[in-house]
């Protein structure tokens, strides 16, 4: 509630947003953990594009491969794969730094000077992540669907040009909102646990570790429940 | 009234009352040493009286104003009169230390850039931290990380500013230069302070008045001379640091210890 009231009402009762902040952690957060991000889908898509290009092979539909990658990426793998990679990387660092800021008594330290925690340090990595996660879920999707590309052009020899439009005849734009939608849910989810295991750490460094697992861990079980909803959404209304 | 009044304090942890009835009245421009043992509730009293940390009953009224009972908005302004030193500073680790100076300033006044950074010279001057403005907290020592927080705690020129175990894991000599910097805040600006600490040598050295805690209640208030001359064994044998004290041995306080450990009082 009090981040809520952060973004959404303290900005007009004067008490401005901190941009800068918000630029760090978007940098920190998200033009960071594209490489990984990249890598991850890169092969992942190479990988899925081999096993159904050897399945449709049974029945002579190897060209649908593309189609599959595409809508596979853009509706659930780009967004899935996505936060995961950034829920280990980002939501791990966003625990272990606020939860060592706790434990090192610099939280108390901002309170008592009057400072909120929650604007100064979860309002700012909320905002980026709720940016960046949907961004790096676009490249997610199309590093994801060259990976498909690289097995279409060089082990089924689909032309450039065939094998994008194979692709983009089995795309439709929601398939990627929807996608994006996702990941605006999952970048809430890893922002909240994030930061909600880091104010509550206690015990010193030990607590510190012990919380940025339990970070990660319900950060990608949260995904994947939240994940498994939106499905069932999207496939039954 | 006196600027700070504690008034029948009662905190409970774990069925177990940590302050038991503490009264306490801090005058204005006054040295309050409040000393005792590990576990005694000094810490805890001292987190209610910044607000950090809610009693289960009492009342605590700083400048006239009672904390306990106020919304987080309102203890809030109350906050903006008192610093706060840490036991390890807590700089803000990713600021430099002139960052960490102008922070209360940036947020709580209206006061153009260039003023603010004159603002946090003078502070980084007045603790002897001229040149190390651009300084990462992990760059300089302990004693260095106290001096530059106790700069940011002045930084909004505090009426009040506490000081939780000052001198703890620094050296007897920048141990005095803290002592040094805490009596100049007081005699010569004027500011009150409360000081927490188990450290005889500089609460002495400090002190215009202390208090001494022991399982949860004040046993023994008044200056320094009176507390060295209490005919309380307990601080008696607290302020001398001895294992066989005038009426405790060290025997009987090893079983006390220890029954107070097995029984949770």
């Amino acid at each position: 509630m009090q981040t809520l009231y952060w973004i959404f009402i303290a900005p007009f009762k004067g008490q401005m947003l901190k941009p800068g902040a918000v630029f760090a952690q978007m940098n920190l957060i998200g033009v960071g953990s594209v490489p990984i991000v990249a890598l991850v889908n890169f092969f992942f898509g190479i990988t899925l594009a081999m096993l159904t290009s050897y399945q449709l092979k049974q029945v002579g539909t190897q060209e649908l491969m593309a189609g599959l990658v595409g809508v596979s990426f853009t509706r659930e793998l780009g967004p899935f794969l996505a936060a995961v990679v950034v829920a280990s990387r980002v939501g791990s660092a966003i625990t272990a730094e606020i939860g060592t800021m706790t434990v090192s008594e610099e939280v108390d330290a901002l309170e008592t000077m009057a400072l909120k925690p929650i604007r100064f340090l979860v309002v700012p990595r909320l905002l980026a992540l709720v940016i960046m996660l949907p961004c790096l879920t676009i490249v997610a999707n199309c590093v994801g669907m060259l990976g498909g590309y690289v097995i279409g052009r060089f082990n089924l020899h689909l032309n450039s040009a065939y094998y994008l439009k194979l692709t983009f005849d089995y795309l439709v734009l929601k398939d990627i909102g929807t996608g994006l939608l996702k990941s605006f849910a999952f970048a809430i989810v890893i922002a909240m646990i994030g930061c909600y295991q880091g104010l509550t750490v206690s015990g010193g460094s030990a607590g510190v570790g012990i919380s940025t697992t339990k970070s990660v861990v319900q950060s990608i079980m949260f995904i994947i429940i939240i994940d498994c909803l939106f499905n069932a959404w999207f496939y039954f209304v | 009234m006196s600027i700070i009044e504690v008034k029948n304090l009662v905190k409970i942890y774990d069925n177990r009352r940590v302050l038991d009835g503490i009264n306490l009245k801090i005058e204005k421009g006054e040295t309050m040493v409040i000393m005792g043992g590990s576990g005694c509730g000094k810490s805890t009293l001292l987190k209610i009286l910044i607000g950090q940390l809610k009693p289960d009953d009492g009342q605590v009224y700083i400048d006239e104003d009672e904390i306990i009972h106020m919304t987080d908005r309102e203890l809030d302004v109350v906050r903006r009169k008192f610093g706060m030193l840490y036991q390890g500073g807590a700089l803000l680790n990713s600021l430099t230390l002139a960052e960490n100076v102008a922070l209360p300033l940036k947020e709580h006044t209206k006061l153009d850039k260039r003023i603010i950074d004159i603002i946090v010279k003078m502070k980084l001057a007045q603790v002897g931290l001229v040149g190390f403005e651009d300084k990462m907290p992990a760059e300089i020592s302990g004693g260095m990380k106290k001096r530059a927080a106790l700069a940011r705690a002045i930084a909004l020129d505090p009426h009040i500013v506490f000081y939780d175990e000052p001198g703890a894991g620094l050296d007897p000599i920048v141990a005095a230069v803290i002592d040094k910097l805490i009596m100049d805040l007081s005699k010569k600006l004027g500011m009150t302070s409360v000081v927490v600490t188990h450290e005889m040598q500089s609460a002495f050295r400090i002190a215009d008045k202390m208090a001494v805690l022991f399982k949860g209640r004040v046993i023994e208030l008044g200056t320094p001379d009176q507390i060295k001359n209490s005919n309380n064994p307990y601080v008696q044998q607290f302020v001398t640091g001895s294992l066989e004290a005038a009426s405790i041995s060290a025997k009987d306080s090893t079983e006390e210890y220890i029954k107070s450990l097995v029984e949770g009082t």
